[in-house]
C-alpha cells in the first residue's frame, strides 16, 4: 500500500455542520473530506484510506451506527469518532462496544474535537504501522523453505541445536546453517527479536 | 198546500194524491234545495221531507211523514220540543224563528250530526205550519276544530321551540301580528306593549350588534332579500339572550314593502352548549397538541443543537484563521454568513415551534399549501430524522389555497406523520421512508396522504381507530386521530385510511381548495 497523507472524512446529513467541521479541520490544515450520507461514503470507498472518520450518529436512512457495522464487515480499521446529540448516551455506548474510539457531544469545543481526531489519527498511523510489519513479517516468513520453517519453529519454541538435531534426524552441523539461513531471511538481529517477530504475526489468530 | 191531517190518515194517502201544477212547482223546489227542507205543522208532525233530508237524516220520506219531528233531535230538545212549539203558540215570540242556530240532529242510525238550522212560519195560515232548512256542518265543525287545535299547537310548539312569529305592516291600517311566545322571549308582558323596530333597535339588540342588524334590514327592504342574522338581545331585567332572526319582505302590487312576516328564534341555549363544546374542543385540541409536541421534544431539542452547534464551529474555525500569519479573510467571511444564516435557522425552528403550541382562537384564513409544507417539514423531518426515517415530501404544483386553520391543519400533519414513524420503529433500513404526498383531485379539493411502511394496521384497531383514549402505543393519550378527524371534518374535509401497496398504512384526508383563488388558477 502506498503511503498517503491521513485524511479526516466527515459524514453528517446537515449541510451547516458539514461544512462548519470541513472549515474548522481546513483552518488546522487538516486534510479533510465530507459525505453527506454513510451511503456516500461507502460508495466513495475510502475506508482502507489512513485517517479517521468523524460520524454523525443519527441521519435519515442508514444511521451512524449502520454505517459502522458496515465498516466492520469490510474489515476497515478507520478510527470512528462518533457525534452524537443530547440523550444519545444509550447509543454512544453501543458504538463504544462496537469499536468507536470515542464520541463528542454537540455543540461541541473545537479543541476537544481535534484532539479527539489526533488521537484517533495517533491510533490510525500505529495500527497501520504494525499492520505494515505484521505483513513485513508474513512475507518475510513465506520466503522460509519447509525445512528452515521447521527448524524456526524448535528454535522460538527454546530448543537447543542438539535436541533440534535430534528431532530432525539431521547432523547438529546442518541445523546451525539453516538457523543462519533463518535468522539472514528474517532480518532478525537477535534470537529474542526473531521470536518476538513470530508471535506477533502469530499469536492472534488471523 | 196540504191540510193539516192525522199521520193515520196521510200516509198512505199522499203519495196516491193528485197533485196540482203550484204543488208540482213546490215539490221540485224542494227537492232541488242544497239545504235539507222540513215541513211541520204547529204540534210538530212532519208534512214534508226534501231529498236532501232523506239524504241527510237517512229516512225515506215515506217513513218519517206524520211522525213528529222531535224524532230528529237528541235528548234533551227530544223532550223539549212540544214545549217550544206550545209557547210559540201561546205567546208568539220566537225563540229560534227568523234567527237560526246551531244544533245537534239525529240521524235514523242514531248517530248525531253539527247542524245549522233555520226556522221560518209559512205566513198567514191557519193552523201554524213551519219550515225548517237544515245543513249538515259536520265538515265545517271538523276543519273550525282542526283550526283551533292547529293554532293551540303551532302556541305549545312556539312555547317548546322558543321561537316567536311576527307580522308587522308598513303602511296599511291592518293591526300587526305578535305571537305570546315573541312577547315572553324579550321579557315583555303579552300583548302589554307594542315594540316599535325603532324601540327594538334602540333598548333590545346589543350594541356591539346593532350596526349589523340594522344594515340586515335596509338590505331586505332595499333588494327584498331575506334577512336571516343572528345577534345578541339585552333584557329589561339585564338577561342576555342570543336571537336567531329570519324575516322576509312582502311587497304590495306596487312593489313597495307592504310587511315583515318573521321569526325570532331564542338560541341562547344552544349557544351557551355550542361554546362549551368549542371551548372544551379547543383546549382537547391544544392538550394533544401539546402531547404531540412532547413526543417530538427530543427531536425539537436535535434540530436546535444542529445550528448551535454549526455555529460553534463556524465561529471557532474562524478564530484560528483569524490567528495564522496570513489569514484566509473569504474563509471568514463565508463562514460569518454561515454563523448569521444558522442563527436564523436555530430562531425558525423556535418561531414555529413556539406558534405550534401556543394557545390560541382558532382562525381561519387562506393558507397557501406551499407555505403550510415549508413550516411542516422542519417539524415533521426533525421528527423523521431522530427515528433515523427518511421523509420524502412529493407535493404536486401548483400548489392551491386553502381556507383553514394553518396550525390545526400542521397538526393533523404532525401527528399523522408521528404514528407513521411510530408505526416503523421496527421496519427495516430500507424500507423506513415516510411519504408526504399531495394531489389536487376532482371538485376542488386537495387530496394530502402520509404513507408508512410499517406493519400496518390490525383488524381489530381499525374499527376504534378514530375513537378518542383507543391508542395502541404506550403511553399514547388516543386522541390525536380523533382530534384530526375532527378538524379535518371542521374544514369540510374527509379523514380515512387505507392499506399501502406493500406494507403499513396510508392515512389521507382532503380539504376544499379556496375557491377565490381557484378562479386565478385558471
Amino acid at each position: 500500500m502506498k503511503e498517503m497523507k491521513p485524511t479526516v472524512f466527515v459524514v453528517d446529513d446537515d449541510a451547516a455542520v458539514r461544512d462548519s467541521l470541513r472549515m474548522l479541520l481546513k483552518s488546522v490544515g487538516l486534510p479533510v473530506e465530507v459525505f453527506e450520507s454513510g451511503q456516500e461514503f461507502l460508495d466513495a470507498d475510502r475506508d482502507d484510506r489512513p485517517g479517521c472518520l468523524v460520524l454523525d450518529i443519527r441521519m435519515p436512512g442508514m444511521s451512524g451506527l449502520e454505517l459502522q457495522v458496515k465498516l466492520n464487515e469490510r474489515h476497515s480499521i478507520l478510527p470512528i469518532i462518533f457525534i452524537t446529540g443530547h440523550g444519545d448516551v444509550p447509543m454512544a455506548v453501543e458504538a463504544m462496544q462496537a469499536g468507536a474510539v470515542d464520541f463528542i457531544q454537540k455543540p461541541f469545543r473545537d479543541q476537544d474535537l481535534l484532539d479527539r481526531i489526533n488521537q484517533a489519527l495517533d491510533k490510525d498511523a500505529g495500527s497501520r504501522r504494525m499492520l505494515a510489519e505484521r505483513n513485513m513479517i508474513r512475507k518475510r516468513l513465506e520466503s522460509l523453505t519447509p525445512r528452515e520453517r521447521e527448524v524456526l519453529d524448535l528454535v522460538v519454541a527454546g530448543k537447543a541445536n542438539k535436541v533440534i538435531a535430534g528431532d530432525l534426524n539431521l547432523s547438529q552441523r546442518t541445523v546451525e546453517i539453516h538457523r543462519a539461513r533463518v535468522m539472514e531471511k528474517m532480518e532478525a538481529h537477535s534470537l529474542a527479536h526473531l521470536v518476538r517477530m513470530v508471535l506477533e504475526v502469530e499469536r492472534p489468530e488471523e | 198546500m196540504t191540510q193539516s191531517k192525522t199521520p193515520e190518515e196521510r200516509r198512505p194517502a199522499a203519495p196516491r194524491r193528485a197533485r196540482s201544477n203550484g204543488e208540482r212547482d213546490f215539490r221540485a223546489l224542494l227537492d232541488a234545495a242544497v239545504d235539507a227542507i222540513i215541513v211541520i205543522d204547529g204540534g210538530g208532525v212532519i208534512e214534508e221531507f226534501s231529498l236532501a233530508a232523506q239524504r241527510v237524516f237517512g229516512y225515506s220520506a215515506d217513513e218519517i211523514i206524520g211522525r213528529n219531528v222531535r224524532e230528529l233531535m237528541p235528548e234533551p230538545y227530544q223532550s223539549e220540543h212540544d214545549g217550544y212549539l206550545e209557547r210559540y203558540a201561546r205567546t208568539h215570540k220566537p225563540r229560534i224563528i227568523g234567527i237560526g242556530r246551531e244544533v245537534v240532529a239525529r240521524r235514523k242510525d242514531g248517530s248525531l250530526f253539527p247542524a245549522e238550522l233555520a226556522v221560518g212560519q209559512v205566513a198567514d195560515e191557519e193552523p201554524m205550519r213551519f219550515v225548517g232548512f237544515i245543513r249538515d256542518i259536520t265538515k265545517r265543525k271538523e276543519a273550525e276544530e282542526q283550526l283551533k287545535r292547529s293554532e293551540s299547537e303551532l302556541r305549545l310548539a312556539q312555547e317548546l321551540a322558543n321561537l316567536g312569529n311576527y307580522v308587522v305592516h308598513m303602511h296599511a291600517d291592518e293591526p300587526d301580528y305578535f305571537s305570546p311566545q315573541l312577547y315572553r322571549i324579550l321579557g315583555v308582558p303579552v300583548d302589554g306593549e307594542r315594540v316599535s323596530r325603532d324601540d327594538y333597535f334602540a333598548h333590545w339588540v346589543h350594541a356591539a350588534d346593532k350596526d349589523r342588524v340594522v344594515e340586515a334590514f335596509s338590505r331586505m327592504d332595499a333588494s327584498g332579500a331575506p334577512l336571516d342574522v343572528e345577534y345578541q338581545v339585552s333584557l329589561r331585567d339585564g338577561r342576555t339572550r342570543y336571537i336567531h332572526h329570519i324575516a322576509q319582505a312582502v311587497q304590495d302590487a306596487n312593489g313597495r314593502v307592504a310587511k315583515h312576516v318573521g321569526t325570532m328564534h331564542d338560541v341562547t341555549d344552544r349557544r351557551h352548549a355550542e361554546d362549551e363544546a368549542r371551548q372544551l374542543q379547543d383546549r382537547l385540541t391544544h392538550f394533544s397538541r401539546l402531547s404531540t409536541m412532547g413526543e417530538m421534544a427530543a427531536g425539537l431539542a436535535h434540530e436546535i443543537n444542529q445550528p448551535l452547534s454549526a455555529i460553534a464551529t463556524y465561529a471557532q474555525a474562524s478564530q484560528r484563521f483569524l490567528k495564522q500569519p496570513e489569514p484566509d479573510i473569504d474563509e471568514v467571511v463565508a463562514a460569518l454568513e454561515q454563523i448569521n444564516a444558522q442563527a436564523l435557522r436555530a430562531g425558525e425552528v423556535i418561531r414555529r415551534l413556539r406558534q405550534f403550541v401556543k394557545n390560541r382562537e382558532v382562525k381561519r384564513e387562506a393558507v397557501d399549501c406551499g407555505r403550510l409544507l415549508d413550516d411542516l417539514r422542519t417539524l415533521a423531518e426533525t421528527d423523521a430524522r431522530l427515528h433515523n426515517i427518511r421523509l420524502r415530501i412529493d407535493a404536486e404544483e401548483p400548489l392551491p389555497t386553502v381556507y383553514a386553520d394553518p396550525i390545526q391543519l400542521q397538526q393533523v400533519v404532525l401527528n399523522l406523520v408521528r404514528n407513521a414513524i411510530d408505526a416503523m420503529v421496527d421496519a427495516p433500513q430500507d424500507r423506513r421512508e415516510v411519504l408526504l404526498m399531495t394531489r389536487r383531485c376532482g371538485e376542488g379539493e386537495i387530496e394530502i396522504t402520509v404513507a408508512d411502511h410499517g406493519s400496518g394496521l390490525a383488524p381489530e384497531a381499525t374499527e376504534h381507530l378514530f375513537n378518542p383514549f383507543f391508542t395502541t402505543k404506550s403511553g399514547g393519550t388516543g386522541l390525536g386521530l380523533a382530534i384530526s378527524k375532527s378538524i379535518v371534518r371542521a374544514h369540510g374535509g374527509r379523514l380515512w385510511h387505507t392499506p399501502n401497496v406493500e406494507s403499513g398504512a396510508c392515512f389521507h384526508f382532503t380539504l376544499p381548495v379556496s375557491p377565490a383563488r381557484k378562479g386565478s388558477d385558471e
